[in-house]
């Protein structure tokens, strides 16, 4: 009998070390396991996460040490409550909420109408399932120099839609009215491949017998779709309106890459592009860390509705 | 969840009537245009590369006239192209390696292992889910910089050595395996380590594929880090490559939309072939049913 095992029996007949012991023996190989994951995300998730706090009440020099502590100073500028009350943070959440309302609709609604397409059965629907997955391989910036040229007034593609709507002729990216959408069509495209397979998924998991059901009860194609389908899709259709919306706030390159400033009249400078101004262009990493703490917190309400709501599986039925 | 998208197989339905088949032509209609506006930006890209060096290209390209040439044409005006392309696999691959490896240890400890602090563990890994990459990326630039890692692979690979997401997929995974395995194994002398390698991985390989997927496309298609710490041309990777390159050569457009669609072809392909792989994992967690 080994010493610790010998000692266990003496202190503890009913054998509560043992317990122990047995609830604890793998102690040393989760913390060697776990360990590299840890670390990671210790030194590039959890301790900037706190510094970006601690910075964001001071004010920084120009390599990014804390100079004069200001408090919550850069928060009021960011939301037009300190005095010198500038609207222009205010301006780029609302931007960013456009931005959001512009794709998001959008971006789920094409999609599921392709998904329900590429759900019949017919011969060659798998060719056509890799056509409408494959926007997903696209990069956002690949897609972004391509439609920059696609915008580009010289090019003349879109010049017939531009005269047709009666819009300006000068460029698409370059008039405040048509900069915003502009972007947000690069956006909508590049996330369509991942709607896709999301939603013709959904649409799968729906067992076929409620159709078969339906159908036999009399039901036309129009009425199975708007009382059937798309009610059990709920879930699935929830899930991509957060993850879009998600991914609306945060999006950053085709910002950078089609316009690469606040946009004409200032009317493209989204959240994440002030924030990377302030800190990359002009640092000021105090002011951009405030931004990006509004942005966490932003983001984390979002997570979190999707969450509950994930959770109570929405089915209205 | 049924069948996951696309990896059920397509089976053609017997003797329709005259209805049905005219159905069918407005569906296979359908189908046809959708397929076209969603691959109009790609076909556009592809016309105005076989185009030549013109300022007022058509909408069609001269199909008897096609311009080849250009796919070289564009590596010998950029000779740097080529070592984007080396850095954005280089990036990805250790990357993708390196997830495949951290998640696979986390997951492993989270859903066999115990010990004390298990939940506490679930958590830290579930909070790094909760906090987005733009509330880090302040303090990351300051870190990455003080280092002097900027220019360097280590700059543009450590920050993603590990991920929450990778985490999660593979748990879920493992939970799926009956338990019963891994206590016959241990009893029988198996060691834990000797398990999650000869038994669990190879049992995991649909999940770990498209773990590997997933994480090869997201960092082949990084541009923001990528573009925060890279100062001179020859580290850039390629997304941030081409965007450079298109504003250098801001009126040669069939040399840009050929740097473009030399750089999306990996990833092109990788999805074409993978397809199946990305979407049968992807959607075992996303859609509920």
């Amino acid at each position: 009998m080994t010493a610790p095992a010998l000692l266990a029996s003496v202190v503890n007949p009913a054998g509560r070390v043992g317990q122990l012991r047995e609830a604890t023996r793998d102690l040393g190989w989760a913390a060697l396991l776990a360990l590299p994951a840890l670390a990671v995300f210790a030194t590039f998730t959890f301790l900037p996460f706190v510094r970006a706090i601690w910075l964001s009440l001071n004010v920084t020099d120009i390599v990014g040490s804390p100079v004069t502590f200001v408090g919550p100073a850069y928060y009021l500028r960011i939301l037009g409550l300190d005095d010198t009350s500038t609207q222009t943070y205010l301006r780029s959440i609302l931007t960013t909420v456009e931005f959001t309302l512009l794709v998001v609709p959008v971006s789920i609604v094409g999609p599921l109408a392709l998904a329900l397409l590429a759900n019949q059965r017919l011969s060659g629907i798998a060719f056509f399932r890799t056509i409408f997955s494959s926007p997903v391989a696209i990069s956002v910036a690949s897609a972004s120099v391509v439609f920059a040229l696609l915008y580009n007034p010289s090019v003349g593609v879109l010049q017939w839609l531009v005269n047709g709507l009666g819009l300006h002729v000068k460029g698409v990216l370059l008039d405040p009215a048509t900069a915003l959408p502009a972007v947000a069509l690069v956006t909508i495209w590049t996330a369509s491949g991942f709607h896709f397979i999301i939603l013709l998924a959904g649409l799968q998991g729906i067992p076929e017998d409620l159709h078969e059901g339906a159908q036999v009860d009399g039901a036309g194609r129009w009425r199975i779709l708007t009382r059937v389908t798309l009610p059990l899709l709920t879930p699935t259709l929830m899930f991509l309106v957060i993850i879009s919306t998600i991914n609306a706030f945060q999006a950053f390159t085709q910002f950078n890459v089609l316009i690469a400033s606040g946009g004409p009249g200032g009317s493209t400078n989204v959240l994440v592009f002030a924030l990377y101004s302030s800190f990359f262009k002009d640092n000021r990493y105090g002011f951009a860390s405030a931004i990006s703490v509004v942005l966490f917190i932003v983001l984390l309400a979002l997570s979190l509705l999707q969450y509950k709501l994930l959770e109570r599986r929405v089915h209205y039925q | 969840m049924t069948a996951p998208a696309l990896a059920r197989p397509v089976t053609q339905t017997v003797a329709k009537p005259t209805i049905g088949v005219a159905l069918d032509v407005v569906l296979y209609v359908l189908l046809g245009v959708a397929a076209l506006v969603t691959l109009s930006p790609l076909l556009f890209a592809l016309s105005l590369a076989f185009q030549g060096p013109t300022l007022a290209p058509s909408i069609i390209p001269d199909l008897t006239r096609l311009d080849w040439g250009v796919f070289v044409a564009v590596f010998q005006r950029e000779p740097l192209l080529v070592r984007w392309i080396v850095n954005s696999f280089v990036v990805a691959l250790a990357v993708t390696a390196a997830q495949l490896a951290t998640s696979s240890l986390a997951a492993f400890a989270l859903v066999y292992l115990q010990f004390p602090g298990k939940t506490v563990l679930f958590f830290v890994f579930l909070a790094t889910l909760l906090i987005p990459w733009e509330a880090t990326v302040v303090p990351n630039y300051l870190l990455v910089t003080s280092l002097h890692w900027k220019d360097s692979y280590a700059g543009l690979i450590a920050p993603f050595l590990a991920g929450g997401f990778g985490i999660f997929l593979l748990r879920q995974h493992f939970l799926t395996i009956p338990r019963e395995l891994y206590e016959a194994a241990v009893m029988d002398g198996c060691g834990r380590m000797r398990f999650l390698w000869k038994v669990l991985l190879p049992l995991s390989r649909p999940a770990l594929g498209t773990l590997a997927i997933y994480t090869f496309l997201n960092t082949y298609n990084q541009y923001y880090w990528p573009l925060l710490v890279t100062d001179s041309a020859v580290w850039r990777t390629t997304q941030v490559g081409i965007t450079f390159f298109r504003s250098s050569e801001v009126q040669l457009f069939n040399l840009q939309m050929a740097a473009t669609l030399v750089v999306t072809l990996p990833t092109l392909l990788l999805v074409i072939v993978g397809l199946r792989q990305l979407v049968r994992g992807l959607t075992a967690g996303a859609v509920k049913g």
